[in-house]
């Protein structure tokens, strides 16, 4: 009996991975526009989601999104649960231990502070402050490493929590990638405004993609270059990111 | 006028506002099954604790009285975890050969082909009988409690009348069981429906997690209507919604308080 349990299992965790080899499983957070988010009908949208398409498309791969949260979104990629991971993810040293990136698909963006209009923070002695970050992120690792002696950081599982709490007067300011926030300062027409020092961190946004799977990190490479050579990179980029670019242009 | 409220309507029918509707399938079912499943433990764990041979009377009192005490957020989050490793391991015992482990990277699974990929309807499944485990151990402590409190009186009758130790049991000591320990199941049914709000914990996007999603703020025209950090507004509603459901929970117990003490309660006024 335990015998044929086991066979079930076997036959069912071997055909799954079997189908993986067909169509390509992506991850995203579906929390982080406008690269990826849920749209009305609470389906995945977005940069991420339109420009894995065009990936797909010229790859000749099937795709399909999966939603999964941020901070569990490695650990389930190694384990195998999907394929990819497109979710507005930096290509840094520390993850390129662990998974390997595609040749990027967005390009380094500064990351900024923004804090309520007319706060007044002296960022060449930052002390005392509390400082709202997404958990996991290449801003929360430079804060940790930067800010932690003298400030308090707040983790937050979604960036938009710490936006909220930022409008809720519980920050002092938050510490984001600046194409997350610019479209957030546009939209509260003065209330919330940049603050400090730009600070570049991160090599561009990439593919996060198994380092045992180079065939397929191949082909998702071939198929961003060819999509960066004739524009559809560069057109996505200015149509989800308020006319930024062209970045990838001849 | 009419177009406010037609605005309403669309906005709270659009698709993310009906998945949020459809989630609520996931907590009721979680409650249900959580429930019934800490009967069935909570009756094997009072039968354990009354037992004549010992190791299994020890068994029935070292659960209810060690997971009584583990909170129910860390024995959510444990055991499932446990539970998926622990099968992945014997599927690894049985498919993966050397080259399979040799070319795994991760920590976990030992190899790629024996990973076990858990849905929503899994985690569901292993989020009931977590729940089961931990509120089964309050239900051991209230039905062993109910099983004394039965008059000694009516099992000695049942046994003058010559009815089997076994008869006795089933139809004597646990059909008048219910009555005394109806009152304490009450309250553990309750504790079940409070956390039943931890489904998020497990990766399946229930009635919390979606709250939390359409209250966040919204900046961007694109992602959907514009608005300011909504969540209290939606938290509301799963108030609205525990507080119905712990109203018509009473009404449920009650009723079936009626019908098992029919003829013991009445007796008891007398």
């Amino acid at each position: 009996m335990k015998k044929i349990i086991l066979a079930a299992l076997a036959t069912l965790t071997l055909s799954s991975g079997a189908m993986a080899q067909e169509s390509l499983r992506i991850a995203t957070e579906g929390a982080y526009a406008p690269w990826n988010f849920l749209d009305e009908s609470g389906k995945p949208a977005g940069y991420e989601i339109e420009l894995a398409g065009a990936i797909c498309e010229k790859a000749g791969l099937t795709c399909e999104f999966i939603v999964n949260d941020w901070d569990s979104i490695i650990p389930n990629l190694l384990a195998g649960n999907y394929d990819a991971i497109m979710a507005g993810m930096s290509i840094t040293e520390e993850r390129k231990q662990t998974i390997a990136f595609s040749d990027e698909y967005f390009p380094p963006d500064p990351s900024r502070y923004v804090a309520l209009a007319g706060a007044e923070i002296d960022f060449d002695a930052l002390t005392g402050k509390r400082i709202g970050v997404q958990g996991g992120t290449i801003q929360a690792a430079y804060a940790e490493e930067n800010l932690a002696k003298d400030n308090t950081i707040v983790s937050f599982t979604t960036a938009d929590q710490a936006v909220a709490d930022l409008s809720a007067g519980n920050l002092d300011a938050i510490f984001a990638d600046g194409a997350y926030v610019d479209p957030i300062v546009t939209a509260s027409s003065g209330a919330i405004d940049y603050t400090g020092p730009d600070i570049m961190i991160g090599e561009g946004m990439a593919i996060g993609l198994r380092k045992e799977d180079t065939d397929l990190t191949a082909k998702l490479d071939a198929a961003i270059e060819a999509l960066k050579a004739d524009g559809t990179v560069d057109g996505l980029i200015a149509k989800w990111f308020d006319g930024r670019g062209p970045y990838y242009a001849n | 006028m009419t177009d406010d409220i037609a605005f309403w309507l669309s906005y709270l029918t659009n698709g993310k506002h009906l998945t949020w509707y459809a989630s609520f399938q996931f907590t009721i079912f979680a409650a249900l099954m959580g429930g019934a499943l800490a009967v069935l433990f909570g009756l094997a764990g009072a039968t354990a604790r009354n037992a004549r041979f010992l190791p299994l009377r020890v068994l029935g009192t070292i659960y209810s009285s060690i997971v009584r005490g583990v909170p129910d957020v860390l024995f959510f989050l444990f055991f499932p975890l446990a539970f998926e490793q622990g099968v992945e391991w014997l599927v690894a015992t049985q498919v993966c050969s050397p080259a399979m482990v040799a070319a795994q990277t991760a920590a976990w699974p030992p190899c790629r082909e024996a990973n076990w990929i858990l849905g929503t309807p899994e985690y569901l499944m292993l989020a009931s009988v977590s729940l089961g485990i931990v509120y089964g151990a309050f239900a051991t402590n209230v039905i062993h409690g109910a099983l004394r409190s039965v008059p000694l009186g009516q099992l000695e009758a049942a046994r003058a009348y010559g009815m089997s130790s076994r008869q006795v049991l089933w139809h004597i000591h646990i059909r008048q069981m219910w009555v005394y320990a109806l009152p304490g199941l009450s309250n553990v049914w309750m504790l079940i429906i409070k956390a039943t709000s931890l489904l998020s914990l497990l990766q399946i996007a229930d009635i919390v997690l979606w709250a939390d999603r359409l209250g966040a703020p919204n900046f961007l025209p694109a992602v959907g209507l514009v608005h300011a950090d909504w969540r209290w507004r939606y938290y509301l509603v799963l108030f609205v919604f525990y507080i119905l459901v712990t109203w018509l929970s009473e009404r449920v117990f009650e009723a079936i308080m009626r019908r098992v003490g029919k003829g013991i309660l009445s007796e008891a006024h007398a």
